[in-house]
């Protein structure tokens, strides 16, 4: 029980994250009783398969210290690639060179804001751009759309009541990438430069091999997921996909990543995401209308905020109580020899 | 006998500087080279180069006799040579394992973070750290355990050549004598040290040879048992120093000119009491945790205290914040200029006004004009070199900087002046200017209150002496009883008339 | 001391703005990333969209640039509330308009309405929330309430109103909103360079602890920044519903017109121009900005996200 207790004080964001998902699904499944069921969570679980890619591409960037902003438009380009090229090619080609432009163009992204210097906010608002352009150009204007739509259904083949390939490949990617960062020392470095960017780079961490394995996932990330919506619906819009970032973003802050870098995990990546997913599903259900899902969104954001500012205040407070605490304890041996001192010097001078 | 490494005529400038004019430098192998130098002489451009940090110099670089060049750190570290910087490069919400294993080539690809503190365990107890978590991470360290986790990643590259960039600069008695011990073991063990450092003891402690940078060129390495404290500040100076400090003033009265009572800062044991009267220059001793630096925070309104009030001018009252200070006009100066004390990117006129913003200006406007004559005319008293009022702060030197983020405050006529490590940092000439200006300003009625470790320091510029001990307040050294000695055994052994129980180390 | 100062020698781009001021650069930045951005969305750019209309958008953007910038240069890292807050403000001053109250009124109320939630934010930000996390719930807030009060439904007001000089006027060949853009740009300037506070965003922004030890604190400086970004928005909503006499609440969101998602083109812009407006000392070229910072080994401050100024 005590270990229990003094995890959650340690790693605070991540069990508010937990206990916000457990609200958010609990109060779903209590008010509609089509919400905990399998097909939901089948549903919920697609769902994450394209988010949850976002979520742990930007989780990792915003850990790095930087932002992909370019992530929405690199799906679209996966997703309008995979769908243009499966008739002709076949779904796993197809797929392979998506996902394979949608990586090289994350880390040339990458090797970029090393090598220049830029910040990724600066060079990503470019792309953002200009690969929407490149998508617009491949799909020549068009909503692309597959012949056969039947190629492609066996992403969403369900298995195990809730999971599908797709939602498999995408868990295994998370267990990867966790592994990836806790225990190699390029998952450090990633966490080091985003938390301490000058010591970083004063203990001689080279920027370059970080910046270019984060935003090559990123880019991965962006590919995999664009395939995935892409085949899964058969269509794909070169203008598309925009949501994805914002969302992305969202489920990073609430899984307990830090505007300053260094801060986060994949486990609370993995968490944001089932929540906004919990969110977005949930109000589907509720047959709420689309300006209603961003207000609830806001207020989910928010009570993420408040705990978080709070939490803050409450770590100085623990902090300065320590200190005090620790004084205390330490201060009476010592206060006892100066009392012993002063006695003696007392005495002889009287003495 | 080949020196292990031979650098002939180096030069790096910056832009149209010469950083470095032409120098040489050369160190055999188990030898301590000490590397000493004023602020701006080139010591962190040459040991930046040597490390493998900056590439774009010109001259020749030999190890072991053959030319090399180095592209980033890791080559150079690969070569052999590493080094613990000045400025701190460790990862604060890291792990101390994890920190001494974040770069170079004997970092593992994968490990736990037990694997790594296991690895670590022989490193930290080198620097004398063994009884610290490894997995703690390292921003619940004091600074001095800080700098001494550099220093055990540093050796975990186990490099033929160290270089400790003024390795003990935040460190208390006994941690510096451990380092220095440490550095002898080394140098026995075949190892080549390079020692830069402002504290002239260590380098005589330790050094076999001293090289001499001054404005970017070098001396002839010199023997360090032939050299004295005074020959070699003239080598480094190029001049001779005679005074250091300034001849110590007189009280004019017996009234203090501002009380403190009852003072307790978070983390000290008891409340402080002590007073400063006019003319004075009142002394905080103590090493590093002691509370000196605390008690100055706190009348600062930077840290938080239990209990306490500040009487002066008959009023009776606690800052708790900086602005409520400065409205009252105390000015504190805290110990690390960089992170509170200078506002690194903008002009220095601008850094010289902020405190006192508001004074200079008249429904919300600026006057320019008052505001640069302000600027100028408080530079020139604390002698920085005022035809730079418009660069960056960034761009000059250490003691320059110490000299701005002190005279800054004189924008708001301050009453009483509070400064907390008056010259880290800070090179030899520079420090004289501080100490004669602080000097200036207490015969000026400001009541001057200052912390400070260097013993000598305290000594010297002192007039009175509040010594502290682990939060303690423990003693008081007036006028002539002022010896470095009688200082040192207050701050380091105050009950030492009663036995004393073995304790926890400090 | 002999410590190396370099001082660039100014290029064009630094001459061009020492010479004609700021808001020329800030103009042509925002003008050229609209004009990047239509060419990569819509191949047949040049036919769709006249001069005018980019004038009109680059103005409109810049306006919300400019109060961003404020944000920026003080540290406080990016506002992502700002379309949501003109969505909000353009409802208002629409609901008002319809409703018979003038022009002047409903200036007055929704620049209130939007004072309210730029000081909200401020407050959050100032006691230590995180601005992309305050700002992204703000944004998912303020639209929703925006499309509450509208029920989702166009608001139109009936020509002649009050605000048509501001809408479809112009002044000397250039349309009001421009002359607008070009007055609060030099207002803005003007306000870094010579005030008090233009001096404390600065400082603030420069080193917040420094700003502390001095007596400039971030709690004040949140708060103002945030407001005069969020009364920027509005102004901007006030402009672009007088223009069509109506208003929706998604007339700012990507699917209406416009050439893309205003968030991040006001965020560019401010990348982009804004660092021009900066004056002070050192004037670095958008160009020199663009290719990001080098001093010898790089040096990046504590904003992870952004780099503005050395």
């Amino acid at each position: 029980m005590y270990k229990i207790k003094s995890w959650v004080i340690e790693n605070h964001d991540l069990a508010f994250a937990i206990l916000l998902a457990i609200c958010v699904y609990g109060y779903f499944a209590l008010t509609n009783e089509y919400f905990a069921t399998h097909r939901t969570g089948f549903a919920i679980m697609e769902r994450f398969a394209v988010l949850g890619l976002v979520g742990l591409a930007l989780t990792l960037c915003i850990i790095a210290g930087e932002i992909d902003l370019s992530i929405g438009s690199n799906a679209a380009l996966a997703a309008v690639i995979v769908v243009r090229f499966t008739d002709s090619l076949g779904a796993f080609p197809a797929l392979f060179i998506a996902v394979s432009v949608s990586t090289l163009i994350g880390t040339i992204q990458g090797y970029f804001i090393a090598y220049l210097r830029v910040r990724a906010i600066v060079l990503t608002v470019g792309t953002l751009m200009l690969l929407r352009g490149v998508a617009l150009f491949v799909a020549q204007e068009k909503t692309v759309m597959l012949t056969d739509f039947r190629v492609p259904d066996f992403i969403s083949t369900k298995m195990m009541w809730y999971f599908s390939p797709a939602s498999l490949l995408v868990i295994a990617m998370f267990v990867v990438v966790g592994l990836f960062m806790s225990y190699t020392r390029y998952g450090r470095e990633i966490y080091a430069i985003g938390g301490a960017r000058k010591e970083a780079v004063a203990a001689g961490i080279d920027l370059k091999r970080p910046m270019v394995i984060v935003f090559a996932i990123s880019g991965l990330c962006a590919g995999l997921g664009g395939c995935i919506i892409g085949l899964r619906s058969g269509t794909a819009q070169a203008l598309g996909l925009q949501y994805v970032l914002l969302a992305g973003t969202v489920a990073a802050f609430i899984g307990g990543v830090s505007i300053l870098g260094g801060k986060g995990g994949v486990i609370g990546a993995a968490i944001g995401t089932l929540t906004v997913n919990f969110l977005n599903t949930g109000l589907v259900f509720n047959v709420t209308p689309a300006f209603m899902v961003q207000l609830y969104l806001g207020v989910l954001l928010m009570i993420v905020i408040m705990f978080q500012t709070g939490s803050r205040f409450f770590d100085d407070y623990q902090r300065r109580q320590q200190i005090l605490f620790d004084v205390d304890a330490r201060k009476a041996p010592l206060l006892a020899r100066k009392a012993e001192s002063l006695k003696r010097k007392n005495n002889i001078q009287f003495g | 006998m080949t020196p292990l490494l031979k650098l002939s005529s180096i030069k790096r400038f910056f832009g149209a500087i010469y950083a470095l004019k032409g120098v040489d430098f050369e160190i055999n192998t188990g030898e301590i080279m000490g590397l000493v130098g004023e602020n701006g002489a080139g010591k962190s451009t040459l040991v930046k180069i040597i490390s493998g940090f900056d590439n774009g110099y010109t001259g020749s670089f030999a190890l072991n006799g053959s030319e090399v060049r180095f592209a980033n750190p890791s080559r150079a570290e690969r070569s052999g040579i590493a080094i613990a910087q000045q400025e701190l490069s460790l990862i604060p919400s890291m792990s101390v394992a994890e920190n001494i294993f974040i770069s170079g080539d004997s970092v593992p690809a994968i490990a736990t973070r037990s694997a790594l503190a296991r690895k670590a365990a022989p490193f930290l107890e080198e620097v004398g750290l063994e009884d610290v978590d490894a997995l703690m991470a390292v921003n619940r360290l004091s600074v001095g355990e800080q700098q001494l986790v550099e220093v055990a990643r540093l050796l975990a590259q186990e490099p033929q050549i160290l270089i400790l960039d003024e390795p003990t600069a935040a460190l208390g008695e006994s941690d510096s004598i451990r380092i220095l011990a440490m550095v002898k073991r080394l140098a026995e063990r075949g190892k080549s040290i390079i020692y830069v450092s402002h504290r002239m003891d260590e380098i005589f402690k330790v050094c076999d040879r001293i090289t001499v940078l001054r404005d970017g060129e070098s001396q002839i390495p010199q023997t360090a048992s032939k050299l004295n404290v005074a020959s070699l500040v003239e080598l480094m100076l190029g001049r001779e120093l005679v005074n250091m400090f300034p001849v110590h003033g007189d009280v004019t009265s017996d009234q203090p000119l501002l009380e403190v009572r009852d003072l307790w800062p978070d983390g000290t044991l008891e409340p402080f009491n002590f007073a400063v009267h006019p003319g004075e220059i009142l002394g905080l001793a103590g090493q590093l945790g002691s509370g000196s630096g605390d008690a100055l925070a706190v009348i600062g309104g930077a840290k938080s205290s239990r209990d306490g009030e500040i009487l002066y001018e008959g009023d009776v009252f606690l800052p708790t914040s900086p602005t409520e200070a400065i409205a009252r006009g105390i000015a504190y100066c805290s110990d690390d200029r960089k992170v509170d004390g200078l506002f690194l990117g903008r002009p220095i006129l601008e850094n010289m006004t902020s405190p006192a913003l508001k004074s200079f200006s008249r429904f919300g406007i600026i006057d320019q004009k008052k505001e640069r004559e302000q600027a100028l005319s408080n530079g020139e008293k604390f002698t920085v070199d005022v035809s730079r009022m418009d660069a960056e702060a960034g761009v000059l030197s250490g003691g320059n900087q110490q000299k701005v983020a002190l005279g800054k405050w004189l924008a708001i006529n301050p009453k009483v002046l509070l400064v907390n490590e008056p010259t880290r940092g800070v090179d030899v000439g520079a420090r004289a200017e501080i100490y004669q200006k602080l000097r200036d300003l207490a015969n000026e009625g400001t009541a001057v209150i200052f912390a400070s470790t260097d013993i000598q320091e305290v000594a010297g510029l002192a007039d009175r002496v509040i010594s502290f001990y682990r939060g303690m307040q423990v003693g008081e050294i007036v006028k002539d009883q002022i010896t470095a000695a009688s200082i040192l055994q207050q701050i380091t052994h105050p009950f030492d008339d009663v036995p004393q129980k073995p304790e926890m180390a400090e | 001391m002999s410590a190396p100062i370099t001082q660039p020698t100014p290029n064009w781009l630094d001459r061009m703005v020492r010479d004609y001021s700021a808001f020329v650069v800030a103009l042509v930045a925002a003008f050229v990333v609209i004009f990047f951005i239509g060419m990569a969305t819509a191949p047949n750019f040049l036919t769709l969209f006249n001069l005018k209309t980019i004038i009109r958008d680059a103005a409109l953007v810049g306006i919300m640039a400019i109060g961003l910038t404020f944000v920026t240069l003080s540290g406080n890292f990016f506002l992502l509330s700002l379309k949501e807050t003109a969505a909000l403000s353009i409802v208002a001053f629409a609901t008002s308009m319809s409703a018979g109250y003038g022009f002047e009124i409903s200036f007055l109320f929704t620049m209130v309405i939007a004072l309210i939630s730029g000081v909200s934010q401020g407050v959050l930000i100032g006691l230590g929330g995180n601005p992309i996390v305050v700002t992204l719930g703000a944004a998912g807030l303020l639209f929703g309430l925006g499309s509450f009060w509208s029920d989702n439904l166009v608001i139109s007001f009936r020509r002649p109103h009050g605000a048509e000089w501001l809408g479809t006027g112009s002044f000397l060949g250039l349309p009001n909103i421009t002359v607008a853009f070009i007055l609060i740009a030099i207002a803005a300037e003007m306000t870094l360079r010579y005030t008090t506070f233009g001096r404390q965003v600065y400082l603030i922004g420069a080193n917040r602890a420094a700003g502390k030890a001095t007596g400039h604190e971030n709690f004040g400086m949140a708060i103002k920044t945030c407001a005069i970004a969020s009364v920027c928005a509005a102004f901007v909503a006030i402009a672009f519903s007088a223009q069509f006499s109506s208003a929706h609440v998604n007339y700012f969101s990507s699917e209406f017109g416009s050439s893309g998602d205003m968030t991040i083109m006001v965020i560019a812009t401010v990348m982009v121009g804004g660092n021009s407006i900066m004056g002070g000392v050192r004037v670095k070229s958008a160009l020199q900005f663009w290719r990001g910072v080098y001093l010898d080994g790089g040096q990046y401050d504590g904003f992870a996200w952004l780099q503005l100024g050395p």
